[in-house]
């Protein structure tokens, strides 16, 4: 096995049973759509259905029972409580295969696939599929707080006087229906309006984040050009590539863009759309295996799914800004796991915005945060630039929520499956502060 | 004990009625208005305050309001009551004490200056209260008369237990001072002191954002039942020669603590208000860890963008 990290990980057990690898066998993803456009009509469960329809085409899963699927969505209708569930019985999958919704804002993708992995690991399963899925087209719309109350205090009623008393609260303010927004519960800020306040903290420029925007567009539109898509994605309602990326965008044109977040900060405001995901629908699902299981049904091995970690932070009371959870996590995993931020031939960090990229790098790179917050002896230091998401991110894909961790992770397997050595770090921010950082080693 | 030796208290039944607490407030406003009549008329008031306090027992939270507050203020229904909302189950005992005809000052327009609260303990929904108010340290203020109003809350009956108005003292579960200020009345002989020189106000870093509609102070009222007209609507407010209607300082106050007071144990804090929030409102909010008021102390302050100076500032501290 190909897997001889210089100190592998102290697995606890507690029988004679071992931890075995968990393989990334393949993805695969519909193209993401910016909102409301060619997926408009399309909801949750049909576009994971079809991305899980293009899984099972490319690896004969056909009347196979998968030992389960997660996957997940961020904005969910009520009526989805079901969801992956109600997608998988939509395939051709056989219908013993078990299902469950997973949940965690943006990283619902990669807390399902990470907690899969760690079944195959234990033996538990020995296929999985984990990914996840959004529209913000198709987002459900709930009547206002007050019509909700009015309704539900009327449905419990059991006189007509009662029933009066219900629709008496009902005022026409509470006709105005609720869309879900960006906003944190808690703050109500969006989440553009906090990382603008990280963005300017770690005094990330506007030049750096249209140059990061760039790279983006430029690094998916080759990746597209060499055909490294081709076996990643399938074609769905009329679409064949991401329609959010703009392969010949330039540092000229991302310029000339008006800030959309931190306005309040003036002069300093360096957010724009050009630097900041659009909303977008879309849907990934990545089939997770053991070694055996892989061998047995011919499937290739991309990478090893080694290992992953979770993080929060306070940024509820300002202590730190809501998409820094993976600065945390990721020096936790590289203890972990024996490495330094440095022992890794690609860096996968979600582009929920450049300023979070940049912010998270400047992090690390800086002495006091890294003594201070991440109490290290050091600062985890700079890494090798050229090797940051080199097929392209969430700038130039666009980041459907929860279908995001399953763009990464299959795109990171296929990465590493080319070069064929070597180890990648996914890093993915969520609302809520929260976040999970991963490492697939490549087979 | 807090209440002074010659302090007489006089136990009622119940809370007087805020909205007659209100109209004998407009009443004696209305009566100051004309000469000869009247015992306060403006910028006459303020010779002694009353030597007597207030007391009410047996006070307890109502569940449906209890909830309707949680939900207000984007708070969590627990069973335990949130700082501000046993300020509002007081505020009905000490607006008793401020209408009283031997209070010196005109209590409509009198304007909240600040409050300190000290939360000793977690209070269960279902405690029994005694209520205790009274008024004290009139004094002068550069731009007037302020004078400290003080409700004591105790739980005679301690934390599970049910109890009646004697004995309140004892056990002060929650004390809170709030300071309103009479403009341009002026006690016999006193002298107003230098406005302080008050430095730049320097915004900081937002941790959050409120977005207040216009029926904020309705939804409040409709609540803690402060029906304050100021706070209704634009009309009600004008003709109390605002510009507009405000939101309660103690909405921003309990939206403030829903995102910083301690979920269980005691804990003191305190608010000062600089300027009116006019509704609607965007509200800036900004909170912060403040070490040097006390170990896991926060700071917080709500402000509005490019203001020279912020609608509110205050901290709060587990004790």
């Amino acid at each position: 096995m190909a897997s001889s990290a210089p100190s592998a990980p102290q697995h606890p057990t507690t029988g004679a049973r071992t931890v075995r690898d968990a393989v990334v066998i393949g993805g695969n993803r519909i193209p993401f759509a910016r909102a409301n456009g060619k997926y408009a009509d399309a909801s949750n469960q049909d576009m994971l259905t079809a991305a899980l329809d293009g899984l099972v085409a490319r690896f004969g899963l056909q009347g196979e029972r998968i030992g389960a699927v997660a996957a997940g969505a961020v904005l969910k209708h009520s009526r989805d409580f079901n969801l992956v569930r109600e997608a998988v019985l939509g395939t051709a999958l056989d219908p013993a295969t078990p299902a469950y919704d997973v949940q965690m804002a943006c990283a619902t993708g990669m807390e399902a696939i990470g907690s899969l992995a760690n079944k195959i690991k234990l033996g538990q399963l020995d296929s999985a599929i984990g990914g996840g899925v959004d529209t913000t087209s198709d987002a459900p719309i709930a009547v206002s707080e007050g019509l909700r109350r009015v309704l539900l205090e009327f449905s419990r009623a059991r006189s007509g006087k009662q029933r009066l008393a219900a629709l008496s609260k009902f005022r026409p303010k509470d006709l105005a229906p609720n869309a879900p927004g960006t906003g944190e519960p808690r703050t109500g800020l969006s989440m553009g309006e906090h990382q603008a306040l990280t963005t300017a903290a770690w005094g990330i420029t506007r030049e750096a984040q249209d140059e990061l925007a760039l790279a983006s567009h430029q690094n998916l539109a080759a990746a597209y050009d060499r055909h490294f898509f081709d076996d990643l994605i399938t074609e769905y309602r009329g679409l064949s590539r991401d329609n959010n990326l703009r392969a010949d965008t330039t540092l000229e044109k991302l310029g000339t863009l008006k800030p959309v977040f931190g306005k309040d900060l003036g002069s300093k405001a360096t957010m724009t759309a050009g630097n900041s995901t659009p909303l977008t629908d879309g849907a990934s699902a990545v089939l997770l295996g053991s070694e055996e299981y892989a061998r047995q049904h011919d499937l290739p091995m991309l990478a090893n799914f080694v290992d992953f970690e979770a993080g929060a932070v306070d940024f509820v009371h300002g202590r730190e800004g809501l998409l820094m959870a993976p600065a945390y996590a990721v020096p936790r995993l590289l203890e972990r796991n024996g490495l330094t931020l440095q022992d890794f031939d690609f860096y996968e960090i979600h582009e929920a915005f450049a300023g979070t990229v940049l912010s998270t790098l400047a992090a690390w790179e800086d002495e006091d945060f890294c003594r201070n917050k991440l109490g290290l002896d050091a600062a985890l230091g700079p890494i090798d630039r050229s090797r940051l998401n080199v097929a392209g991110s969430s700038l130039a894909a666009g980041h459907p929520f929860a279908a995001t961790g399953g763009r990464i992770v299959a795109t990171l397997a296929k990465l590493l499956h080319e070069k064929g050595s070597g180890r990648g770090l996914i890093s993915v921010c969520a609302a809520g502060g929260q976040g999970v950082v991963a490492i697939l080693e490549a087979r | 004990m807090s209440v002074v030796e010659d302090r007489r208290t006089i136990v009622l039944d119940q809370a007087p009625p805020l909205a007659r607490s209100y109209a004998a407030a407009a009443r004696k406003a209305a009566a100051s208005a004309v000469p000869g009549l009247g015992r306060s008329a403006r910028g006459a008031g303020g010779q002694e305050l009353p030597p007597v306090a207030h007391r009410v027992g047996g006070v307890r939270a109502e569940r449906s309001r209890l909830a309707r507050y949680q939900r207000l203020m984007g708070d969590t229904l627990r069973d335990s009551l949130p700082s501000v909302f046993v300020h509002g189950l007081a505020f009905p005992i000490a607006m008793g004490v401020l209408v009283a005809d031997d209070f010196p000052l005109p209590l409509l327009g009198m304007v909240h200056l600040a409050n300190r609260v000290e939360h000793r303990r977690t209070i269960g929904a279902d405690e029994a209260l005694t209520v205790t108010a009274w008024a004290e340290n009139l004094r002068p203020h550069f731009a007037g008369t302020q004078v400290d109003v003080v409700a004591e809350v105790s739980a005679p009956g301690g934390a599970d237990g049910d109890a009646s108005a004697a004995g309140a003292g004892s056990d002060v579960v929650w004390r809170g001072v709030s300071t309103y200020l009479a403009r341009g009345v002026d006690a016999p002989g006193a002298v107003r002191p230098q406005r302080p020189s008050r430095p730049d106000f320097d915004a900081p870093m937002r941790t959050g954002q409120w977005r207040l509609p216009a029926d904020t102070g309705r939804e409040y009222a409709s609540i803690l039942g402060d029906w304050n007209p100021i706070h209704l609507s634009s009309l009600s407010a004008r003709a109390l020669g605002m510009k507009r209607h405000i939101a309660h300082g103690m909405y921003s106050a309990g939206r403030a603590l829903a995102s910083t007071a301690p979920v269980a144990g005691g804990y003191t804090w305190s608010i000062e208000f600089e300027a009116p929030v006019f509704l609607p409102a965007t509200v800036q909010f900004a909170v912060a860890d403040a070490a040097e008021a006390g170990p896991g102390a926060l700071q917080f302050t709500g402000f509005k963008r490019g203001a020279s100076r912020p609608y509110f500032s205050g901290t709060v501290a587990p004790r």
